[in-house]
């Protein structure tokens, strides 16, 4: 070939800096100054490994599964040696990573200055699940894929628990009890695959069933199908297992829902993608793909026009929007495959956006309850005007970025002829609107209620009681609004990175 | 006639640990008892793993200084469920100890170990 | 034909099916705990049989040791048996 297959030195790091550093703050436990210097210096630094980094692939056996100029290594006397476990950091890679970096970096920043105490092992946790993450869109292979999952779904059980309230107990033990079962799922229809194929390796596995008419022919390969899309639902918190990532999501502190979000919307782009490359030939695929996102679409959105407190209604839409983003991928055309993706980028950060604001909310001391709390207007300008830009990009209103994605999307099933799924998407955008604008007349424009005394210890002030709200949040907010105007305006510069991506997944998908 | 084979034994081993796991992690309401049970169902889907990759007469996929490497990659049993079991079993400990820290805390709150008091929906 | 190499590995099939049913059939969740690790030993030995023994080894050490000894320590800080 024409030049030397290397290993990229960037992948590496951007798995073992963060595990590194959740070994170390864990160790100092309480050294409160020490932490915060580790932590915020080597969230920093992986963000610049994202940005700076070329695209390339890590393999571990040495061997790679697609030779990037086009060639395959494919050799019927080496497939018993060949684990072919294999990362790859492509263009949709760079751009998610950075978007994760950028929170990871505000989240830690904003928990230490909020945590009282033993937040070490606290931050350890949210840099583990920056790596499962991290794992999870790079990897190309079974392997990886498992653990990744595995792994990604205990450490959502320990954020989550974290926070110590009951309730968010409760939803960590549930989510636990049930990776169980969509772990053992995973498993087997990864070996499955393995037993039909022969390979770990995804690329390999896809050449494999291609070349040797796999695809619709075996009743082996929709019992292994249907294992997927059980832990892909289970990841990504659709539709018949939503109630376990809403609780979940509300339960946890309002900053950690950030990552845990971003978490899964990756989770859903990956395994969306892995499970789209894999089965594109099977009937029926696409269509249960797409009949899951607008169930969760739906009902994710219905939930949230019930809920009375911010933090809830939050986190069904988070569910809902989860919803848009799969409705691009199983729509399986490049068209939305795009949609889908830049819906992901978008939604990561104006759900980020709406989160931080309620965060602040909360340190007004009582609690996100449309009923407990009002008038924050008048003593926070500028949260409000935050709070109302990211709920205008969530519903898609046109100079920000929620706008831009949901057109691509409306576009693609439009063209895929199927216009109620267009009609859904609309609809979906009108609600969040209704929704989100019940909690926010409430509790920032409605005038100050003089029966509500701002500043009553509610049960959720236990664990962060009456603080000012910290620098750095609206540093993060003005970062990320900067963020969501610029793609508003110019979606080029995020679309250009997606490209790429959803041109291979539709016209090769073997190659990563 | 089937000829019984260390395989099949195996899957119906798995397959009898599997069914025990579900139902006991589906239908008893002890938390105790549901972790136990969860314990059951990794070592059945371990067993299917294991022995999805069992080749008849073959050898242990462990190069020893005396074995053939010509010959090992065609005997070997396949080494992707073994791999994906090791890591099974250690993220098993890892969610049981998760599940025993989270049942210990909730017993402390509510004084019962009946998952249907405990887990009760409770929202605001 | 049956030769003892089956027969040891039908003894150990039908020790892990009454090792798990009798574990969840206890009302004293010491013994449950106890019982699902004379499962693992009988796991353990089907691993090796279906030679993984590396699997063999850490099933052995972590299924009858580590695991009943967290189960354990859950069963000593709440309650020792099943409430009606």
């Amino acid at each position: 070939m024409n030049e030397p297959i290397t290993n990229l030195w960037s992948i590496p790091l951007l798995i073992v800096i963060p595990i590194l550093t959740a070994i170390l703050v864990n160790l100092l436990y309480n050294k409160a100054n020490a932490i915060k210097t580790i932590a915020i210096s080597s969230s920093i630094t992986l963000l610049a490994i994202a940005l700076i980094s070329p695209f390339g692939f890590q393999w571990f056996t040495g061997q790679p599964g697609v030779i990037p100029g086009g060639g395959y290594t494919f050799s019927a006397d080496i497939f018993a040696w060949r684990l072919s476990l294999e990362y790859y950091y492509g263009s949709l890679q760079q751009i998610l990573i950075v978007i994760m970096s950028l929170l990871l970096a505000f989240v830690v920043f904003i928990s230490t200055r909020v945590l009282k105490k033993n937040f070490g092992t606290y931050i350890g946790l949210l840099f583990l699940l920056y790596t499962s993450a991290a794992i999870i869109i790079m990897v190309n292979d079974f392997y990886h894929l498992w653990i990744g999952v595995e792994f990604g779904s205990l450490l959502v059980a320990g954020v989550v628990a974290a926070s110590g309230e009951s309730i968010s107990q409760k939803a960590a033990l549930k989510y636990t009890f049930f990776s169980a079962l969509s772990g053992a799922g995973m498993a087997i229809s990864l070996a499955l695959i393995l037993g039909l194929t022969g390979y770990s390796n995804i690329s390999d596995a896809i050449r494999f069933m291609s070349n040797n008419q796999l695809g619709g022919m075996s009743g082996v390969l929709y019992v292994a199908f249907g294992f997927l899309i059980l832990s892909w639902i289970y990841a990504g918190g659709l539709a018949p297992t939503h109630p376990l990532k809403s609780d979940v999501y509300g339960a946890a502190y309002p900053h950690a829902t950030i990552l845990l979000q971003t978490q899964s919307k990756l989770m859903l782009v990956a395994m969306g993608l892995i499970i789209l490359r894999l089965f594109s030939g099977l009937p029926f695929a696409k269509e249960v793909m797409l009949a899951i996102s607008v169930i969760t679409m739906m009902l994710g959105v219905v939930m949230a026009l019930l809920q009375t407190d911010f933090r809830w209604t939050l986190a069904y839409l988070i569910i809902s929007h989860s919803g848009l983003v799969t409705v691009g991928i199983s729509l399986g055309t490049v068209a939305g495959i795009i949609g889908g993706l830049f819906q992901a980028v978008n939604d990561i950060i104006y759900m980020s956006i709406l989160l931080l604001c309620c965060e602040a909310v909360l340190y007004f001391g009582s609690g996100t309850s449309i009923r407990s709390i009002s008038g924050i207007a008048k003593s926070s300008p500028w949260l409000t005007g935050a709070v109302i830009v990211g709920a205008l990009a969530a519903s898609g209103i046109p100079p920000l970025n929620g706008f831009q994605s949901e057109l691509i999307l409306i576009q693609a099933a439009l063209g895929q002829g199927l216009p109620e799924i267009a009609v859904i998407i609309l609809m979906v955008s009108v609600t969040t609107f209704i929704a989100l604008f019940k909690s926010i007349y409430s509790i920032f424009l409605r005038p100050a209620d003089q029966t509500i005394i701002v500043g009553k210890p509610s049960a959720d002030a236990t664990t962060t009681g009456l603080s000012p709200v910290p620098k750095v949040l609206f540093l993060a907010l003005a970062v990320l609004i900067g963020i969501a105007i610029i793609l508003g305006v110019y979606p080029n510069l995020a679309l250009n990175f997606l490209n790429e991506t959803a041109m291979k997944v539709v016209y090769v998908p073997w190659v990563p | 006639m089937i000829e019984i084979t260390l395989q099949l034994l195996s899957f119906i081993a798995a397959a009898i640990l599997v069914i025990v796991g579900l139902t006991g992690m589906l239908f008893l309401d002890n938390l105790i008892k549901k972790i136990i049970s969860f314990t059951l169902l990794s070592d059945g889907v371990n067993l299917a793993l294991v022995s999805l990759g069992y080749v008849e007469g073959g050898i242990a996929s462990i190069l020893t200084p005396g074995s053939s490497v010509v010959d090992f990659p065609y005997n070997a049993i396949l080494i992707f469920g073994p791999g994906i079991v090791l890591t099974n079993i250690v993220i098993g400990v890892s969610t049981t100890a998760i599940l025993v820290a989270l049942t210990i805390v909730l017993y402390k709150r509510y004084g019962t170990l009946k998952a249907s008091k405990v887990l009760k929906g409770e929202r605001k | 034909m049956i030769d003892a190499f089956m027969i040891v590995a039908y003894v150990m099939v039908i020790a892990v099916a009454i090792g798990a049913i009798a574990a969840l059939l206890q009302k004293d969740l010491l013994r449950a705990a106890f019982l699902s690790g004379a499962e693992s030993v009988a796991l353990a030995f089907i691993f090796q049989a279906l030679l993984a023994p590396d699997l063999g080894l850490t099933q052995a050490i972590v299924g009858t040791v580590l695991l009943p000894a967290i189960i354990i320590i859950g069963i000593f800080k709440t309650r020792r048996h099943e409430e009606e």
